[in-house]
């Protein structure tokens, strides 16, 4: 579990922001399975060598976001109740945000709203071809 | 438990002003990253905190009393520069550690002493200014202190120990306990801290969590189709801390809301609107670059 998540301390995204994407992203591919346990914040702040309220800040922000869910006193683990069907909410959120930045991107550089349309559309058929 | 408030402190030898007037909130618990340019009074600042200096005005509360006697118990210091015995072997000053404070754990010492791969039957003078280093941090997180001040605690060791520094601070952060540290070495701070101040000339220049600064603070930069436009309303907002100007290119340092100010700067007129993040090394030279100097580039960007 531990290899599974890096941080760049020096990059300009906090690194608690980080923490969040990458177990969204883990758990969208399931690399982090349904259930399965997390490191506990102790344990991921030293593995990582970043502070541990960073850790724990990144944790309640993704038991919010209903990804994972904490028992006190056995640890923070990958939410398996259905409710919170995380897999697919971390996808959503992953792809939602990727999206955002090149769309952010496409508008400053002077693109109109039909013509990004256009984009996207072709990008859709690039990607997703048996669903046209 | 210990919350540090720092109110007025002002610190002056002969005519050279140390600290000017600075004023801190250290919460319970936390790693705090203190950051500033040679002589911008951070070790006088940690000696005031100390008691090793006496401020000529302000005060210190540790949980909302004065610094006691009793207090050092809960507090390790590791200075600056050596305070070694240079006669002493390092075994000597882990016994002399051990008479000096109650809650001292010697083999937790030479536990450490080993994992910096220091010989404890040396002679304080022969060793090397990382050797040193590595002994007052021995020393001072086997102190079982609840706070720990640490004045540069990586200076002259290598990367493995620098990073193994990292590691002890972290560990008494996950304890509970707090650490305020300074580091020239802004990746460590950026690592291990979660909140910073920066001092320059004696003054407290910014403060906050890392990670809000890095949240918050953007460049928003934006390119004009001609080099005569206007930055009506976006020059006079208090969020824009700075503006950059090099031709048809404007760059504005934000401390907040920059996802507005860069659709202000698109109803403006600008394209090619980005929003670039800054790490902890980029905020820090932002913080310490002259006010006059910064003042001057808004001025600039107002008569536009």
């Amino acid at each position: 579990m531990p290899a599974v998540l890096t941080v760049d301390p020096r990059s300009g995204v906090p690194i608690y922001l980080q923490i969040i994407e990458q177990v969204k992203r883990s758990v969208a591919l399931g690399i982090l399975q349904a259930g399965e346990q997390l490191p506990t914040v102790k344990q991921l702040a030293l593995d990582l060598t970043i502070n541990p309220n960073t850790v724990a800040r990144a944790y309640r922000d993704l038991e919010r976001d209903s990804v994972i869910e904490t028992a006190p006193g056995r640890g923070s683990f990958v939410r398996s109740d259905g409710v919170g069907n995380s897999a697919k909410t971390a996808a959503a959120d992953v792809a939602r945000d990727a999206l955002d930045v090149g769309l952010r991107e496409a508008k400053s550089v002077g693109l109109s709203r039909n013509e990004v349309r256009e984009l996207i559309d072709v990008a859709l058929d690039r990607w997703f071809p048996e669903e046209r | 438990m210990s919350t540090i408030q720092i109110s007025n402190l002002r610190k002056t030898y002969g005519s050279l002003v140390a600290v000017d007037g600075f004023s801190l909130r250290i919460p319970d618990g936390t790693v705090f990253g203190l950051l500033g340019p040679n002589g911008a009074g951070k070790t006088t600042a940690f000696k005031c905190m100390l008691g090793l200096a006496r401020p000529a005005t302000g005060e210190i509360l540790y949980d909302g009393q004065p610094l006691v006697p009793e207090t050092f118990a809960r507090i390790a210091y590791v200075p600056e520069s050596s305070v070694l015995y240079e006669w002493m072997t390092v075994a000597e000053h882990v016994e002399m550690n051990r008479r000096a404070f109650p809650k001292f754990e010697p083999a937790r010492a030479v536990v450490l002493l080993g994992e910096f791969g220091v010989d404890a039957r040396k002679r304080a003078r022969t060793l090397s200014k990382g050797m040193r280093t590595a002994v007052m941090v021995a020393l001072a997180f086997a102190r079982n202190a609840e706070i720990l001040i640490l004045d540069e605690p990586t200076a002259g060791l290598d990367p493995v120990n620098q990073r193994h520094v990292l590691s002890l601070i972290i560990n008494e952060a996950a304890r509970g306990n707090s650490v305020i540290f300074s580091s020239h070495q802004i990746g460590q701070v950026e690592r291990a801290a979660e909140h910073i101040a920066v001092m320059n000339r004696g003054r407290l220049v910014l403060e906050g969590q890392v990670d809000d600064l890095k949240a918050e603070r953007k460049i928003v930069e934006g390119v004009f189709p001609g080099v005569t436009y206007t930055l009506d309303g976006i020059a006079g907002d208090p969020r824009v801390a700075r503006i950059d100007r090099t031709e048809r290119i404007v760059r504005l340092l934000v401390v907040a809301g920059a996802e507005e100010i860069a659709a202000r700067l698109s109803s403006a007129g600008a394209a090619g609107i980005r929003i670039l993040d800054l790490n902890l090394e980029d905020i820090f030279l932002y913080a310490v670059s002259p006010a006059d100097a910064t003042a001057d580039v808004v001025a600039q960007g107002g008569a536009a």
